[in-house]
């Protein structure tokens, strides 16, 4: 579904990049690339995925900004896990998402199970964010979760 | 360094978390990697309440391609080197390619004779074979069928799949010949078109930036050699090694003499060994080794004191029936040395000063046998 729809998507992002509404959601995908500090440590910054191969981590992020002038209430991310990814953690400095091993049920991934088993990161098909407050006016925010290519 | 340092230290968290996860991702299957070309779109619904009404949007899209992750590996296919003869034709090593890419491909198969020696056998390499060549094997049996297993890459091996490949050529005829290295390198190449040798992937420059679009060529295959020198990791290339011996130096060859008196000059029907009688001695070589033949066997003889070689009477063939026949259809050889002429592949002569009588009979294969005839009169 995605697939067929996402050139189509990609052109209007591409075109029109203020779509209807007061919300604007851009999706991202980042690729973690090691980099050395001056002082030798390492550290890991995030890139744009243009290189990406199974096994590779990557973080799928959300930014979002109320453009409009009235507070939005009650923010719901939906964020379906597409395929050929695996889900594993919230990204750093991200709010944890609720996960969903079937795209109904949404809570923490030890509260899931599939089957007679625990749930894991593996078997994530959705995450969701819920705002806990209204986002304001101009106000902004990042969403963001990790996972690795299968 | 630096990226194969950091790559490293990149992986070591990866696996930290991943085992927390209980997933164990270096152990997927290729074909249970999402393929290359595939793309890859995120795409977020979201839903909101202004004043009360409910709205929804979406998220842009954001899509990227899954590169290609060349891994593959070359194995040795068979224990220790390929036994074989001198002079044998279409000698082969076997090798094994298996293909770990998430994505079909083909690869190219260059054979390779090496002077030095590994250490992989306990001989020193020192001959090459003629004619090296390297073929898939077509209809899998394991063998180097001339004429059938002729594709000289693999074509379209689709992740996880192996293929058979031989390193095939001809052995001299080179004596002192032992040992004989060689190596499978493969390539990888692109696949795609059937029955088409794709050209040679080039790993896609890391710093190249908005290819997020296309299919970059990501170099993944280990050092397939170890601590030898002819292949390193993440190369898109891989090599083995393997090798020919010639293990038979020496064959079982035995020779009987025999004398049978052909006339006496009286007519007698059972003639005896009396001055003026013609004397035939029989000279039978035989080579009790099955699988390998005896090539460029010489016999010798001095013909015995008070006789005198008739000349023009040595003859090169067939054995005959035992005490009835020496030669069946045997060659005429004539008695000089000089053997330009000779076109039969035997050739003899006389030294009327050694008195000897000198049979080049040529080859004796394996479990064969070869009579050389001459006649002396008795003085």
């Amino acid at each position: 579904m995605f697939r067929s729809l996402g050139p189509l998507l990609l052109t209007l992002a591409a075109a029109t990049p203020a779509l209807a509404g007061p919300l604007q959601v851009t999706s991202r995908v980042l690729a973690q690339v090691p980099q050395r500090a001056a002082d030798g440590t390492m550290t890991v910054a995030m890139r744009p995925a243009a290189r990406a191969v199974p096994g590779d981590r990557v973080v799928f992020e959300l930014t979002f900004r109320n453009t409009g002038t009235q507070p939005l209430a009650g923010v719901v991310f939906d964020n379906p896990v597409p395929a050929g990814v695996a889900y594993r953690a919230p990204a750093p400095g991200s709010a944890a998402p609720e996960v969903s091993v079937d795209g109904r049920r949404f809570a923490t991934i030890d509260a899931l199970r599939v089957g007679d088993r625990p749930a894991r990161a593996d078997d994530v098909t959705h995450v969701r964010w819920r705002l806990a407050r209204p986002l304001a006016a101009g106000a902004q925010g990042r969403l963001a979760f990790l996972a690795v290519l299968k | 360094m630096f990226v194969k340092k950091s790559v490293a230290m990149l992986l070591a968290g990866v696996a930290a978390n991943v085992s927390g996860a209980g997933i164990a991702l270096a152990q997927t299957a290729a074909s249970a990697q999402t393929a290359a070309g595939t793309r890859i779109d995120n795409v977020a619904s979201v839903t909101y309440t202004v004043n009360g009404t409910s709205q929804t949007t979406q998220s842009t899209t954001a899509s990227f391609v899954v590169d290609r992750k060349v891994n593959f590996t070359v194995v040795t296919a068979q224990t220790g080197p390929t036994q074989v003869n001198l002079g044998e034709q279409n000698v082969f090593t076997t090798f094994r390619v298996t293909n770990l890419t998430n994505g079909t491909q083909d690869f190219l198969l260059d054979p390779d004779q090496l002077n030095l020696s590994l250490g992989l056998f306990p001989g020193s390499d020192n001959f090459d074979v003629t004619g090296l060549r390297a073929y898939v094997d077509s209809n899998n049996n394991g063998r180097y069928d001339p004429g059938v297993d002729t594709m000289t890459y693999i074509d379209e091996l689709a992740p996880d799949a192996s293929a058979t490949v031989f390193v095939v050529g001809n052995v001299p005829d080179q004596a002192g010949a032992q040992y004989a290295y060689n190596s499978l390198h493969v390539i990888a190449a692109a696949g795609g078109q059937s029955g088409t040798q794709g050209a040679r992937l080039v790993s896609t420059d890391l710093n190249l930036d908005g290819a997020d679009g296309t299919v970059d060529i990501v170099f993944a295959d280990d050092d397939s050699d170890g601590a030898l020198l002819g292949d390193i990791a993440r190369n898109g290339e891989g090599r083995a090694y393997s090798g020919w011996h010639v293990a038979v130096n020496n064959v079982a060859l035995s020779v009987a003499k025999s004398a049978r008196v052909i006339s006496d000059g009286l007519g007698s029907p059972n003639p005896k060994a009396i001055p003026g009688a013609i004397v035939e001695y029989c000279l039978l070589v035989r080579n009790a080794t099955l699988t390998t033949a005896a090539n460029g066997v010489a016999l010798r003889d001095a013909i015995p004191a008070r006789t005198t070689y008739v000349p023009g009477s040595i003859s090169i063939g067939t054995p005959g029936a035992l005490g009835v026949t020496c030669v069946v259809n045997g060659s005429t050889e004539d008695d000089d040395a000089d053997d330009a002429g000779e076109t039969d592949g035997v050739t003899a002569s006389f030294d009327g000063v050694t008195k000897a009588v000198t049979a080049n009979v040529g080859t004796v294969s394996g479990g064969g046998s070869v009579a050389a005839a001459f006649r002396v009169k008795i003085d």
